[in-house]
């Protein structure tokens, strides 16, 4: 299960990535839970048979990148059939998935594309997170994105879709607090208002993670690249997110660059840190009152 | 309005390397020209699908160099982008996709040392099987042996080349500082691709068990594959090349009709 202890420890994961799974199964470290991409063990061989050690040592995650629940031609059944396969096998803690779209066409694209926010794809995505919880036989977690484009014909803010696409599905959202600050400084929007935006009750985890500066013509473009440490701002705006949603299981995502697992570890400890604080004001709050 | 169907064709078109006139009208600027915003989409999807394939075809990669190797990705993502969101199944036709490419006729083994790759790749992902113990043909009828077949270890592919890829591949790993010379006189190979617990391994094999074990593979019947084994090799004896065939772990399951037309092993041969 996630989260663990009371005082809190046990609420923050790290990202299980190849080059750590060795590291991970001979040393046991002190980690809350792992969260894995579920796309990477939908095959045979090592890669499944490492998990199925893993698992009976720590709570897993599975988190997804390929359902593509925003695509219009419908969503791949022989591959939510496979993930659902995983889920029984696996029995994680959590299963996420993403408010994006990878397939068009037939063509998986290998990114989690922007989709314009319309009474249309509210209705798709909505029937598309049904469809997959039906399956699954639970709840999912849907993730906001990182963009670095909107459409002219968007009509509805990305926290209102999504606290829609809670209310009329029963999925839990799951808060990547990098995104909120990469998009919103993309399209010079407020990232605190955005987070405020938010149901907190349908808050069931949050990512941290690094992203890049990258210079477009002049302007400074955020790029999520998962590629370093969480930015000084994206822990402010995480103290935030703590103190709206209250402590929430929460993951350091490290893909590009991948560190030794001792950095992942030291995010992990500093998050651990920040749920305490928020934790301790939270009391000293309502003792107040 | 746009319907959704629309903008996610007019994106895929310009995300893989088409007309992005149509996506550029779609999208707010907000401070930047919307090509500008696409362009960082399309830089992701060919950026990651080249890692991909590189971590997939390293030999490949390592003899041609890595800008060559970005330029033949570049064009594949285009005609051939992948079909599901697994990225270890991606690259099944970039071996034929090399062979067709008129950049790399100077190097005629290439879409063989490609497939010497994709095999190995296949296996390491290759679902989980048991070995058949020999013991299971003892509760076959004599008057139904010719025509048992066997399922053969999914992990398992034969790949025959006019090349010495098995030389070639060895030749090109990381930790070889210099690259041994291999000359292409010395003809081609038959390979043996198959994963053993956690490790992929190839092995030549001899003509008439490449054979044997190739058209079993396949889904031939046993009196088809003892027929191709000993058009290689007239004196092969057949008790032997059984037995070694069930001592290897290859066969997992007995049946009377081939395997499943979906996934047919011959079709992944040159």
């Amino acid at each position: 299960m996630i989260p663990g202890g009371a005082a809190g420890t046990g609420w923050v994961g790290v990202g299980l990535r190849a080059p750590h799974v060795a590291e991970i199964l001979a040393a046991r470290p002190p980690v809350g839970w792992l969260e894995v991409h579920t796309e990477n063990y939908l095959g045979g061989g090592p890669a499944p048979r490492a998990l199925d050690r893993i698992r009976r040592e720590h709570p897993i995650s599975l988190h997804g990148v390929g359902l593509s629940l925003g695509s219009a031609e419908g969503l791949d059944r022989a591959h939510l059939a496979r993930v659902v396969d995983l889920v029984k096998r696996v029995e994680p803690a959590l299963v996420s998935e993403h408010l994006s779209w990878s397939i068009a066409g037939g063509a998986y694209l290998n990114h989690l594309l922007p989709l314009p926010y319309t009474e249309e794809s509210l209705a798709l995505v909505a029937a598309h997170v049904a469809l997959a919880q039906e399956a699954l036989g639970r709840p999912l977690l849907v993730e906001n994105p990182s963009s670095y484009l909107r459409f002219r014909h968007s009509s509805i803010p990305e926290p209102e879709f999504l606290a829609e696409l809670a209310r009329r599905t029963g999925c839990s959202l799951l808060c990547d607090v990098n995104n909120v600050f990469v998009s919103c400084c993309n399209f010079d929007q407020d990232p605190f208002a955005y987070l405020d935006a938010l149901p907190a009750a349908a808050i069931g985890e949050i990512h941290l993670a690094g992203h890049a500066e990258n210079e477009a013509d002049g302007r400074i473009i955020l790029i999520d690249d998962h590629g370093s440490r969480v930015s000084d701002e994206v822990w402010a705006l995480y103290a935030r997110a703590l103190e709206r949603f209250g402590p929430r299981p929460t993951l350091i995502e490290w893909d590009t660059d991948i560190p030794a697992l001792s950095v992942l570890l030291d995010e992990a400890r500093r998050a651990e840190a920040a749920i305490a604080r928020s934790r301790a004001e939270g009391g000293r709050r309502a003792l107040a009152a | 309005m746009p319907s959704l169907r629309e903008v996610e064709s007019d994106l895929r078109r310009a995300l893989l390397g088409g007309d992005d006139a149509p996506a550029r009208t779609r999208v707010r600027g907000d401070g930047l020209e919307p090509a500008a915003r696409l362009a960082i989409y399309r830089h992701h999807v060919v950026t990651t699908l080249t890692a991909a394939l590189q971590a997939t075809f390293p030999v490949v990669c390592r003899l041609v160099d890595e800008r060559f190797f970005a330029y033949a990705a570049a064009r594949y993502i285009q005609v051939e982008p992948p079909s599901g969101p697994c990225l270890f199944e991606y690259g099944a036709g970039f071996a034929d996709f090399l062979a067709e490419l008129p950049a790399c006729r100077s190097l005629p083994y290439l879409a063989d040392v490609a497939r010497l790759e994709w095999a190995m790749q296949r296996a390491l992902h290759a679902p989980d099987a048991t070995p058949l113990p020999i013991r299971a043909l003892q509760g076959v009828a004599p008057d139904l042996a010719a025509s048992l077949t066997l399922t053969i270890d999914p992990s398992v592919t034969l790949l025959s080349s006019r090349y010495p890829i098995d030389r070639i591949w060895r030749a090109n790993q990381a930790d070889e500082p210099e690259p041994a010379v291999v000359d292409l006189a010395d003809g081609g190979t038959r390979l043996e691709i198959r994963r053993c617990g956690d490790d992929v391994v190839f092995r030549a094999v001899d003509p008439p068990v490449f054979a044997f074990r190739h058209a079993l593979a396949c889904g031939a019947d046993l009196a088809a594959a003892t027929a191709e084994a000993l058009a290689a090799d007239p004196a092969l004896d057949l008790g032997p090349a059984l037995a070694t065939l069930f001592g290897d772990g290859l066969p997992i399951a007995l049946g009377r009709t081939p395997s499943t037309p979906g996934d047919d092993p011959c079709q992944r041969q040159p």
